[in-house]
C-alpha cells in the first residue's frame, strides 16, 4: 500500500475516533449503558423496549409512579427518547405535585428529565397526544415543573389549592 | 537529520495510543462502581502539558523537526501535527488522570508537578533519562493518589490504611482526607500511564550520526 493512502486513512480514523471522544466528553454519559446506548443511537441502531414502556405507562396511569419509572428505565437505559423521558418527567410531576406542597426536589428531577426529552426531540418540539394527560408539550411540562420548583410569594395564595393536577 | 518514522507508525498507532490516553485521563469511576463521568482537562493540566512538552523537546523525546517541515509532504506534515496535537492533550489529561480532583492535594500535586518539571528542565537529560525520569515522577503520583489516597478513602483499607495513616501522622497538621473511587479506577489508571509511556518510547528517534569514513593515503604513495 502506498504511504500516502496510509497516511490518509491514518487521518480518517484518527478524526473518527477523536469525534468520539469529543461527544462521550460532550454527552456526559453517566452509565456504560447510556454510554453505549448513545453511541448507539448516533448510528440509529438504538431501539426503546416496547414492552417496558407499555408497563411503564401502565404503572404511570395506576399513579405508581416510582414503579414507572424503573419500567422506563429498563425501555429507555440510556435516556436517549424523547416520550419515554416526557413520561419520566411527567411521572416526577405527578408524584411531587400537592394540593397545598409541591416537591421541589422532584420538580427539579422532573426538570432534568423534560430537559433530555426536548434535546431529543425533533427540533427540540415535542407534542404527545395523550388524553390522560393535561398538558401535551415538553414546553408546557417545563414550564409547570419550574414554576414548581421554585419558591415565590404567590405559593400562599389560599386559591392554589383549588388548581387541578394535570 | 532524523530518520522517517514508519507512516502506519506515525499515522495509526501514535494517534490512536495518545487519544486513548487523552480519552482514559479524565475517566472518573464512582465507588459505587456503576456511575461514570468524563472530566476535561482543567487549565493548569494545559500548563503543565506544555511545559513537559517544551521538556520533552529540549531533551530530544519530541523532535518536531522530525514531524513537520518543509522536507515533508503536505500529508506527511498533516500526519505529524496530528501526533503532536495527541501528544499534547494525552499529556494534559494524564495529569488530570494524577491528579486529585480538588482541594488542597491537588494544589500540591500541581506545585509537585511543576517543580519536577522545571528541574527538569534545567537539568537538560538526553531521551533515556527523560523517559526514566517520567516513569519515576509519573509513578510515585500514581503511587499517592491511587493506593495511598483510595487507602486512606477507604474504610476496609486494612494494613495498607494503616500504614499510610502512620506515615502521615505528624507529617500533616489535620487527617488528610482520602479519595473514595471505585476499585477499577486504578486499573484504568495504571492503564493510561502504562500506555503513555509506550506512546513516548514509540516517537520518532533521532538518526544515530553517520559513520564517515576518511580515506588516506598510505605514507609510501605519497612520494
Amino acid at each position: 500500500m502506498k504511504p500516502a493512502l496510509v497516511r490518509l486513512a491514518g487521518l480518517l480514523v484518527t478524526a473518527a475516533y477523536a469525534t468520539l471522544i469529543v461527544w462521550v466528553y460532550a454527552r456526559q454519559p453517566r452509565t456504560v449503558r447510556q454510554l453505549t446506548g448513545g453511541m448507539a443511537a448516533t448510528v440509529g441502531a438504538y431501539k426503546v423496549d416496547p414492552a417496558n414502556f407499555e408497563e411503564g405507562l401502565r404503572f404511570f396511569r395506576n399513579d405508581q409512579f416510582m414503579e414507572a419509572r424503573a419500567a422506563f428505565e429498563r425501555a429507555d437505559p440510556a435516556h436517549q427518547d424523547a416520550l419515554v423521558q416526557f413520561y419520566v418527567a411527567y411521572s416526577f410531576y405527578r408524584q411531587g405535585w400537592g394540593r397545598v406542597y409541591k416537591d421541589a426536589a422532584l420538580y427539579r428531577l422532573g426538570l432534568e428529565a423534560v430537559d433530555r426529552a426536548i434535546a431529543h426531540a425533533p427540533g427540540g418540539r415535542l407534542v404527545v397526544s395523550d388524553g390522560t394527560l393535561g398538558m401535551h408539550t415538553a414546553d408546557e411540562l417545563r414550564a409547570e415543573l419550574q414554576r414548581g420548583a421554585q419558591r415565590s410569594m404567590s405559593d400562599l395564595n389560599p386559591m392554589k389549592v383549588f388548581e387541578p393536577r394535570k | 537529520m532524523t530518520t522517517g518514522p514508519s507512516a502506519v507508525r506515525e499515522s495509526f498507532v501514535l494517534p490512536l495510543v495518545l487519544l486513548t490516553v487523552a480519552a482514559a485521563g479524565g475517566l472518573r469511576l464512582a465507588p459505587d462502581g456503576v456511575s461514570l463521568s468524563f472530566v476535561p482537562p482543567p487549565l493548569i493540566a494545559l500548563v503543565l502539558a506544555v511545559l513537559l512538552m517544551g521538556v520533552m523537546a529540549r531533551a530530544g523525546l519530541l523532535l518536531p523537526a522530525a514531524l513537520v517541515g518543509d522536507h515533508r509532504t503536505g500529508l506527511e506534515n498533516a500526519s505529524g501535527a496530528v501526533v503532536v496535537l495527541t501528544l499534547f492533550v494525552a499529556s494534559a489529561q494524564l495529569f488530570t488522570c494524577l491528579t486529585p480532583d480538588a482541594g488542597m492535594l491537588r494544589l500540591l500535586f500541581n506545585l509537585f508537578f511543576v517543580f519536577l518539571l522545571w528541574n527538569t528542565l534545567a537539568a537538560q537529560p538526553d531521551r533515556g533519562r527523560l523517559l526514566r525520569s517520567l516513569v519515576v515522577v509519573f509513578g510515585w503520583a500514581y503511587v499517592i493518589r491511587y493506593i495511598a489516597l483510595a487507602a486512606l478513602a477507604d474504610p476496609q483499607g486494612g494494613w495498607t490504611r494503616r500504614i499510610v495513616t502512620a506515615l502521615l501522622e505528624g507529617a500533616s497538621a489535620g487527617p488528610v482526607a482520602g479519595e473514595p473511587m471505585a476499585p477499577l479506577a486504578g486499573y484504568v489508571a495504571f492503564a493510561t500511564v502504562a500506555l503513555y509511556m509506550v506512546g513516548l518510547v514509540l516517537l520518532p528517534r533521532a538518526r544515530p550520526v553517520e559513520a564517515v569514513a576518511i580515506v588516506t593515503r598510505a605514507p609510501d604513495t605519497l612520494e
